[in-house]
C-alpha cells in the first residue's frame, strides 16, 4: 500500500557543496552514517524547501541506487535528519 | 463549407504538468518510477486516488477509483498521501519559467496554466518555445517531470491541443488542422463538454464535434444551451477567444471532512473556528468584506443543516468573523453525529479599510486584525492566533486545493 517506512533519526551526512551550478544541485549530500551502516548517496532526486514554524529546512529526496531516502537539513540548528525511506526490494516481496 | 474559422497565428500556449503530483512523487522517490501508483488526500481503506501516474492508468485506475478498486485491478498498487509542499515547489518552478516567456500568464489550476503572447516580440516561433519549455521543467523541475503543450488561436483549442498527444505532447490546433482535428474526435472529448452537455446536444441531433460546429449559432443560444453559453459554444469551436475574462468573486470559505463522524462540541467547535479563521485570510488576502455568512453541516446518517445570515454592515475581521460563524453554528441540532461541516462568506464588497472610521471602536478592532496580519505574515502563519483554534489547527490538516490557485497563491505569499 504505502512503501515509506517513517525514520526520524538524526544521521551523519557528508555533503558537497558546488560553486556555481543549479540550485536544485548546488548542496548534494554524498555519504550517510545511520545505524553504524555507510551509505552512498549516488542521486538527487529533489530538493525542495519547507518551513517548520520559524525554521527552514531543506528537502532533499536521494537514492543509493537501490533504496529512496528523504533527508532533511535544518538551516537553523545545522542538523541532517532521516525522515523516511523507501526500500527497493519492497517491490521484489510484494505480491504479484 | 465556409465555417468562419479564426485564421490569425495562434498566440496562446497551453502547459499542463502530466499526472502532476503523481509524477512529482515518482521524481522525488526513484523507486516509485515505472510503477503503478497514485496519491491520496488522506489514506484510508475507502480513500480514493486524487492523481494517478501513467503506469496505474495503463492498468484502468483513474482519478476518483478508490483503493479497494484498485488494488483489485493492481495488487501491487502503490498510495501515498499527499505532500503540499513538494508540490509547492513545482508549481513555483512552473511559474517561474513561463513568467520568462511573457508578462501574461495565467494558472488555470495547480498543475496548468496559461502563457498568451498577444502583443509579445519574440524571435522563436511558439513551437520552438514549447520544446524549450520541456527541456526546461526537465532540467528544473526534475527528469522524470514531463508536460503537454497546446498552442492555438484562444485558451479553448490550447487546452485541446495540450490533450491531444499525451503524454509529453506539444501540438498546434488552428484553422488549417481544426477539421481534421475534430473529424478525429468525439462529442464527449471536447473540454466542457461532459454527460450533461452531451445529452443536450444530442437531444438537438448534434452527434459529433463536427455537427456541433455546423450547427447554428441561433440554435445553439436559443434551443439546446438556452444562454449565451451557446453563442460562446459557436464562437469557442471556432478558435476565438471567449474565455479570457476575470471571473467575478462571489464567496470564500472552507469546508471539511472529519476523520471520524463527531458530535463533541467542544472539538468541532475548534475546528470550525480554526476554518474561519483561515477562511477569515483568503477574504483580507482579496482584500474584500462579507455582509453574508453561512454555517453548513452533513450528518453522518444522512442529511444535513444548514443556516444562513445578513448582516447589514460588512465584516473582515476574525474576531467578528467567528462571532457570526459561531452564533449560527449554535443552532444546529447538537445530537446529531457530523461527517462534513463548512462555513462560507458571501456579498462581498471591496475593502473600506482605508475609508476613516468615526467610531473608534471600530477601527481599534480593525487595527488589531491588521496587526496580528502583518505579524504572521512576517513569522508565518498562525504564529498569533486564538487559543481557541489549537485543537482545531492540529486536527484539520492542510490539503491541495483543486480548480483554483487563489488559495495556493496566499499560501505562497505566507509560506
Amino acid at each position: 500500500m504505502d512503501p515509506t517506512i517513517e525514520i526520524n533519526e538524526r544521521v551523519d551526512v557528508v555533503a558537497v557543496y558546488k560553486k556555481q551550478g543549479d540550485i536544485s544541485t548546488l548542496c548534494m549530500p554524498c555519504k550517510m552514517r545511520w545505524r553504524n551502516q555507510e551509505i552512498n548517496l549516488t542521486e538527487l532526486a529533489l530538493r525542495h524547501p519547507t518551513v517548520a514554524g520559524k525554521r527552514m529546512l531543506h528537502v532533499f529526496h536521494v537514492s543509493d541506487g537501490t533504496n529512496a531516502y528523504r533527508l532533511e537539513f535544518d538551516s537553523e540548528a545545522l542538523t541532517w535528519t532521516l525522515v523516511a525511506l523507501m526500500a527497493g526490494d519492497y517491490f521484489e516481496l510484494s505480491p504479484e | 463549407m465556409n465555417y468562419r474559422l479564426n485564421k490569425e497565428q495562434p498566440q496562446v500556449m497551453h502547459i499542463d504538468l502530466n499526472s502532476a503530483f503523481a509524477s512529482a512523487e515518482q521524481q522525488a522517490w526513484p523507486v516509485l518510477r515505472g510503477r503503478p501508483m497514485g496519491v491520496t488526500n488522506r489514506l484510508s481503506k475507502e480513500c480514493c486516488v486524487i492523481a494517478a501516474s501513467y503506469e496505474a492508468k495503463a492498468l484502468g485506475i483513474r482519478v476518483g477509483t478508490r483503493m479497494s478498486e484498485a488494488l483489485a485491478l493492481c495488487p501491487q498498487f502503490i498510495m501515498l498521501e499527499t505532500d503540499p509542499t513538494k508540490y509547492t515547489h513545482m508549481y513555483q518552478g512552473l511559474i517561474r519559467i513561463m513568467k520568462d516567456y511573457s508578462p501574461k500568464i495565467k494558472m488555470k489550476s495547480i498543475d496548468e496554466g496559461i502563457i498568451d503572447f498577444h502583443g509579445v516580440h519574440r524571435k522563436q516561433t511558439l513551437e520552438e518555445i514549447g520544446y524549450e519549455i520541456k527541456q526546461r521543467v526537465y532540467k528544473d523541475l526534475g527528469d522524470h517531470m514531463r508536460i503537454n503543450v497546446g498552442i492555438g488561436t484562444n485558451r479553448f483549442l490550447a487546452k485541446m491541443a495540450a490533450g491531444w498527444h499525451k503524454p509529453d505532447g506539444l501540438d498546434t490546433l488552428d484553422h488549417r488542422n481544426l477539421i481534421d482535428f475534430y473529424k478525429s474526435i468525439e462529442l464527449e472529448d471536447i473540454t466542457g463538454i461532459a454527460d450533461a452537455f452531451g445529452s443536450r446536444l444530442r437531444a438537438h441531433n448534434i452527434f459529433t464535434p463536427m455537427q456541433f460546429l455546423e450547427a447554428d449559432d441561433d440554435l445553439l443560444r436559443r434551443r439546446v444551451f438556452k444562454s449565451i453559453n451557446g453563442l460562446h459554444w459557436h464562437e469557442r469551436l471556432r478558435g476565438y477567444e471567449v474565455d479570457d475574462y476575470e471571473t467575478k468573486l462571489g464567496m470564500v470559505g472552507r469546508q471539511w471532512v472529519l476523520p471520524k463522524a463527531s458530535n463533541d462540541d467542544e472539538w468541532l467547535r475548534s475546528c470550525l473556528h480554526y476554518l474561519a479563521t483561515t477562511a477569515g485570510m483568503k477574504l483580507r488576502y482579496r482584500n474584500v468584506e462579507a455582509r453574508g455568512v453561512c454555517v453548513w453541516v452533513s450528518f453522518n446518517m444522512g442529511g444535513g443543516w444548514k443556516d444562513k445570515k445578513m448582516l447589514r454592515q460588512t465584516f473582515y475581521t476574525d474576531a467578528d468573523i467567528w462571532l457570526h460563524v459561531s452564533r449560527l453554528f449554535d443552532h444546529r441540532p447538537k445530537h446529531m453525529t457530523i461527517r462534513t461541516m463548512g462555513m462560507y462568506l458571501y456579498e462581498l464588497t471591496p475593502s473600506s479599510k482605508s475609508q476613516l472610521n468615526m467610531f473608534d471602536d471600530v477601527a481599534k478592532a480593525g487595527n488589531l486584525s491588521d496587526a496580528i496580519d502583518e505579524i504572521n505574515d512576517f513569522y508565518g502563519n498562525f504564529t498569533v492566533f486564538t487559543a481557541d483554534t489549537l485543537t482545531g489547527k492540529k486536527s484539520v490538516k492542510q490539503k491541495i486545493p483543486f480548480g483554483g490557485t487563489e488559495y495556493f497563491e496566499l499560501l505562497l505569499k505566507r509560506a
